[in-house]
């Protein structure tokens, strides 16, 4: 007597799992350009390391014999497997099987799923197609009721943002639910164009009279610009690609601290272009990207969030090594002032860095905040102080690299003042309360209003300041501590990777980063 | 052919037009400056191609997302 009935039956319910929505929504899905679940969970992974959980959860239906006659498997496919040899936790929704709706959901092992990453402290990827597990007003009828919603899972959602890297991939037409899970991460991807997302497709939104296709409502390109998701693709290989990369760079759990990588690239490699990085004249744009480049490790540096509040460059990048967070500013947008869109970025990749214990090199050109009716408009001001919130809230070490400006509230929201200002300016240093350009007309009306030609004393003034901007008058005073040869940034930061790393304190932090 | 608008990712005022109707440009060509934030902002060519139509002039005060250009190829 063995249990190899039971085992020949488990095996032949995991087969009919395996079989998805059947042959024909398979193929529907195939036409649509997207991989199964289970190709996307497979192509995601580590060869053959999907250990799956809840493979035989579904509907099913028995003859008269009490023989399984039918099985419909629920609609989301979840498991632990590995990426890059560490653990982590994957769950997808299933289009093929009722779009991915509540009605042919079993709720709870999405629930399971984000449980499992909180407790075993392991990073979550969520693979979004469809509703997400959305409801469906069919549920009225096969239920025989209405009932007052919930998000089922939510405290696990919110709590895995505090606690495990999250990863959101749009994988097809999201909505309602699904796009709720798709930005509650900490880092999102769409693939564009079988890749759409909205709080409702446009069939609801006819409803209210505005008739849009599925691109137009919710395409990648409109949901990365406003901010909603931090980044687009052209495949899903890329998007797996990018979620393992993102990874790579954070420890498994905020109870760890980031991994070191290896050390290819030189710590006291010096790159002599960085002496003219920065044109003479301060109207004249330049590349921020290629001086990040070419400071962190050779090709380390990963930025996310492109499209969105354009002066902020985000991404992750190391150091000797060492994993990092880089803020720099992108001076061909606004000047690298702060605009709303840019505040609110800054805000949540402060609070991401804080909770993942990452280090910060900012490298610093900001011209203030973005003013004029559109930035009042914007409400700037509330969103950019929410950034300087943030920015003294965090504990993790910071240093900052004045490459250009820093004027204002904005410029000086560059570190927290309060802590030892580690930090290096470049000759190309430029600063104060308000630029001298601007700020002439306000401090001296009187005289230029009394002046014969004011064109000719606005421009004396202009020249008697100017001589006062030298950044060695303000080292004179100590008020920056200490101007660099552009070109010994490399070796300063990595040896800033190498005394933060020490420091770094595993654990939560107070200040729980938001989606 | 197949065109591709330039729109300006900013909003500023057109300082100078450094690429005109007929110009063959490259990816990250100049084609107008903007002046924003007391610097000159370019607005770049996202693709290769010539210039078909210009639609900003200088002076011209431009909001997010407006139409500088449409290059052809």
């Amino acid at each position: 007597m063995t249990w190899q009935p039971e085992i020949d039956e488990l095996k032949e319910r995991e087969k009919l799992a395996q079989q998805m929505g059947g042959a024909e929504k398979i193929e529907r899905q195939r036409k649509g350009g997207k991989l199964t679940v289970r190709e996307r969970i497979d192509q995601l992974l580590d060869p053959g390391t999907f250990h799956e959980i809840g493979a035989i959860a579904g509907k099913a239906a028995y003859d008269a014999d009490g023989k399984l006659s039918e099985f419909q498997p629920a609609n989301f496919v979840m498991g632990r497997g590995r990426i890059d040899s560490r653990p982590v936790v994957v769950g997808g929704d299933d289009f093929t099987v009722r779009g991915g709706a509540m009605d042919a959901a079993i709720g709870s092992k999405q629930v399971f799923a984000e449980q499992m990453a909180n407790e075993l402290r392991l990073p979550i990827i969520r693979l979004i197609d469809g509703t997400g597990g959305g409801g469906s007003v069919k549920t009225l009828e096969t239920d025989g009721r209405s009932y007052v919603p919930y998000n089922q899972g939510w405290d696990w959602v919110v709590d895995n943002l505090a606690k495990v890297p999250v990863v959101g991939l749009g994988l097809g037409s999201v909505a309602g639910l699904g796009s709720s899970r798709l930005v509650t991460s900490h880092y999102s991807v769409m693939v564009a164009g079988i890749s759409q997302m909205f709080i409702a497709g446009p069939p609801l939104v006819a409803a209210t009279g505005e008739i849009v296709t599925k691109e137009e409502l919710g395409g990648a390109d409109i949901c990365a610009r406003a901010g909603a998701v931090d980044d687009i693709v052209a495949t899903e290989a890329e998007a797996f690609a990018r979620a393992r990369r993102f990874l790579s760079y954070l420890p498994s759990n905020v109870f760890e601290l980031p991994p070191r990588g290896a050390i290819e690239d030189p710590a006291d490699r010096r790159d002599d272009w960085l002496i003219q990085a920065i044109p003479r004249d301060r109207r004249k744009v330049y590349d921020m990207r290629k001086i990040v480049r070419s400071v962190v490790d050779t090709d380390s540096f990963f930025e996310f969030s492109r499209k969105y509040g354009g002066s902020a460059i985000t991404g992750l990048a190391r150091l000797d090594g060492w994993p990092v967070a880089v803020l720099a500013s992108d001076p061909y947008h606004y000047g690298g002032g702060w605009t709303a869109d840019a505040s609110i970025k800054i805000t949540r990749f402060i609070d991401f860095a804080h909770t993942f214990h990452l280090p910060v090199v900012n490298f610093v050109d900001v011209p203030g905040f973005l003013i004029g009716k559109q930035a009042e408009s914007e409400g700037t001001i509330r969103h950019g102080a929410r950034a300087l919130a943030a920015l003294y809230q965090a504990s993790v070490p910071w240093c900052s690299v004045l490459v250009r400006r820093a004027f204002g509230v904005a410029g000086a929201a560059h570190t927290d003042h309060t802590k030892l200002h580690y930090r290096y300016a470049w000759p190309s240093g430029d600063w104060g309360s308000l630029p001298v350009e601007g700020g002439i007309e306000a401090a001296y009306r009187a005289e230029l209003a009394a002046a014969a030609d004011p064109a000719k004393l606005r421009g004396q003034i202009e020249e008697r300041l100017n001589v006062f901007r030298s950044p060695f008058r303000t080292a004179e005073a100590f008020l920056v501590e200490e101007i660099i040869d552009p070109r010994d940034t490399r070796p300063l930061l990595c040896e800033f990777a190498n005394l933060a790393a020490p420091l770094r304190q595993p654990g939560t932090v107070a200040t729980s980063f938001r989606p | 052919m197949a065109t591709t608008e330039v729109t300006s990712e900013i909003a500023g005022t057109v300082q100078s037009i450094e690429k005109h109707p007929g110009d063959e440009v490259a990816v990250d060509d100049v084609i107008v400056l903007l002046d924003c934030m007391k610097m000159e902002i370019p607005v770049v060519a996202p693709a290769p191609g010539r210039i078909a139509a210009l639609h900003v002039k200088p002076g011209d005060i431009l909001t997010e997302g407006q139409l500088v250009a449409v290059i052809e190829r």
